[in-house]
């Protein structure tokens, strides 16, 4: 295996309160390879966007290490952080809101490219129409403003001012929650192009976590802060071994009357990120706890297969060995 | 058949913005009866939301209903005066918010919100208020339901003060629930909980709700009868078993195209090429024709809602917005454009 592209060693991000800290990520390790797409879940206070905030250095960790490419750029300055941000790049959920209003959508995608001091107003000219060919827009969108578009089209052109300076790794932040149902593959299966004609690599947050089956090559679940199981997309789905993951999916809304499910699903609410359980986060709402759960924090450890849980009583590995407990039962 | 509880006919509402008249609901007919859950599906500005907020006229500003009537149980809710309304409103019909906490008084406690719709609407002691409140805040499984009814809603979660919500929009016994994007605001596992109660009240309370929500999986979920709407218009109605096993309108099937089945494998999705048309200016036929793989040339003609169900009405109509379903549309308008 490759060396990764960035890499994550105990990474943690604790905000000061006046109730205590917020360890919002509390020792997380993982890494991206190069042209992979990694897809992170949880529910909301996980900290799935203050890692993805932490990686990119918007943040400065409190504890741990970010890697990329082999350099440590946890405690750059920002001066130093400079070359390093360049090939990583961010998308948000609205892009377009949090920039100027009064700059043209070509000017805005131009502007990561003055920053940096990338060619000249000609070629940056045709770098942009080169750029809104790319995410499926015409050459007369650089003259228009952002709030003439619509969510969909102001997602590409985020897209575009992301992808402007060649990145190597786009965290995505939503990307597609506040789309509209028929827009959102729009946007997915043009991030799976980007992704495949570009080799670049994503870090792609959701809680849509059927959408997430489509672009991630490996997906990682978090709770209050914690990683608590990473592995390849389809064995994530079809074997989830941790007892959160399997809770999330379960109550994902199946398009499908056939499939319909009757049952109260009172399975609790996550804990204050303030007021984190002992032991194993997630024994306060896990119908498999036993005292151990509660006393021991249990590590993520990794198996052979990529597969990485942290629990100790984790599902069985695989639907065959699911099947083959069932009959010896 | 007994009578529908809710007949809307030909509902029109606009808004008039300083950027010119959204025509947000263009003649939506509606018949809800006792006891169903009818599902609104939709894209934003689709006009799920106006639809059902017209019903009880919870315009934001702007908003005008500029024709049709809203007959409840022998009543047109349209021609009632604000005073009229207001005492419909909570009493006779419940209605439920996408964002709880702006619905909810931050400086009152969650106690004190339910028994002021009590006394408001019935000739109650304070006393049987509070009592009452207790009583719905068990309803809604809202643990210490006696000591958390003395809490402001800062100190609940997202899915605690959906069940505040829905405490007070039950508090006094409404044949109808109107719930508007209810669990959008919601975690998945949340949303899988608070629709398993809508279902469970239904069944124990037997009133009629109106889910109004932009995700199919939650209509599959939840619903028994669905109507899609796109550009202000219904574009199908059916049960919620027979849209998602034959839907007919070619919008209807894209959407189902262009969303994931968590229980399948990844691989690239159908998307719905273009975007949702400009309600300020909409397209003068089917508003889906500029995005519709099988538009014609008679798709700038409005096409009617088509279909019927059985003579009996055991089995409730699909019923379709497209020329392609008019079995009376001459071959030779039947060209691709």
């Amino acid at each position: 295996m490759n060396a990764p592209l960035l890499e994550l060693d105990n990474l943690q991000m604790h905000f000061p309160t006046r109730q205590g800290p917020l360890k919002a990520v509390d020792g997380i390790s993982l890494s991206i390879q190069a042209g992979e797409t990694l897809g992170l879940v949880g529910e909301s206070g996980c900290g799935k966007s203050t890692l993805a905030r932490a990686l990119i250095r918007l943040h400065r960790p409190t504890g741990g290490r970010v890697l990329l490419d082999g350099q440590d750029i946890t405690t750059l300055s920002d001066s130093a952080l400079k070359p390093y941000r360049r090939r990583m790049q961010m998308i948000f959920q609205d892009p377009v809101a949090a920039l100027n209003g009064r700059m043209t959508v070509g000017e805005l995608i131009a502007e990561p490219l003055e920053i940096m001091n990338i060619g000249t107003p000609a070629t940056r000219r045709k770098r942009v129409k080169d750029l809104l060919d790319k995410v499926g827009l015409g050459a007369d969108a650089a003259n228009r403003f952002p709030h003439s578009f619509s969510g969909g089209q102001r997602q590409r052109v985020g897209i575009a001012r992301a992808i402007a300076l060649e990145p190597e790794l786009v965290v995505c932040d939503e990307p597609i929650s506040a789309l509209d149902v028929s827009i959102q593959a729009q946007i997915v299966n043009m991030l799976s192009d980007l992704k495949r004609d570009t080799g670049l690599a994503y870090l792609f947050i959701t809680h849509d976590l059927s959408m997430l089956r489509h672009i991630a090559d490996r997906i990682g679940v978090m709770y209050l802060g914690k990683l608590v199981e990473i592995a390849p997309s389809e064995a994530l789905h079809v074997a989830p071994r941790h007892p959160y993951t399997e809770l999330l999916w379960s109550a994902i809304p199946v398009p499908d009357p056939a499939a319909r499910r009757d049952d109260a699903f009172e399975t609790g609410e996550v804990p204050s990120p303030l007021d984190i359980p002992t032991g194993c986060r997630f024994h306060t709402r896990c119908p498999y706890a036993s005292p151990l759960c509660k006393a021991t924090e249990p590590p993520l450890k990794t198996g052979a297969d990529g597969h990485g849980v942290a629990c100790h009583h984790p599902l069985p590995s695989s639907p065959s060995t699911a099947q083959q407990e069932i009959e010896h039962a | 058949m007994t009578a529908p509880l809710l007949s809307l006919r030909d509902l029109r509402t606009e808004y008039r913005t300083d950027r010119g008249t959204v025509q947000a609901v263009r003649g939506v007919d509606l018949t809800l009866y006792r006891g169903e859950i009818l599902g609104l599906v939709g894209e934003s500005g689709s006009g799920k939301s106006v639809t059902c907020m017209s019903i009880l006229k919870l315009l934001k500003r702007g908003g005008h209903i500029t024709s049709g009537s809203a007959d409840y149980d022998g009543t047109d809710l349209l021609r009632l005066s604000e005073g009229q309304l207001s005492r419909v409103r909570g009493d006779k019909i419940g209605v439920v918010f996408q964002d709880p906490m702006s619905a909810l008084n931050p400086t009152m406690t969650v106690g004190r919100q339910v028994e002021e719709v009590l006394l408001q609407h019935r000739k109650i002691s304070k006393k049987d208020a509070r009592a009452r409140a207790i009583e719905l805040f068990k309803l809604v499984r809202i643990p210490s339901a006696e000591t958390r009814i003395d809490n402001y809603p800062h100190e609940f979660s997202g899915g605690m003060r959906q069940r505040v919500m829905i405490a007070i929009a039950l508090a006094c016994d409404p044949d109808l629930l109107i719930a508007d994007e209810p669990t959008t605001a919601l975690d998945v596992t949340i949303q899988r909980q608070i629709l398993a109660l809508l279902k469970e009240l239904r069944d124990r309370l037997g009133m009629a709700i109106i889910l109004v929500t932009h995700d199919l999986g939650v209509i599959a979920e939840t619903a028994d009868r669905v109507m899609v709407l796109y550009g202000g218009q219904i574009m199908e109605e059916a049960r919620v078993a027979d849209l998602f096993e034959a839907p007919q309108h070619p919008y209807t099937r894209g959407l189902l195209a262009a969303i994931p089945d968590p229980r399948q494998s990844g691989g690239a999705l159908t998307p719905v090429p273009g975007s949702p048309p400009d309600m300020r200016n909409p397209p003068s036929g089917c508003p889906f024709a500029p995005r519709c793989p099988k538009a014609m040339a008679i798709c700038l003609t409005p096409p009617d809602l088509y279909g019927a169900g059985d003579a009996l009405h055991l089995r409730p109509a699909q019923r379709t917005r497209c020329w392609l379903a008019d079995p009376a549309v001459p071959a030779e308008l039947m060209e691709a454009t």
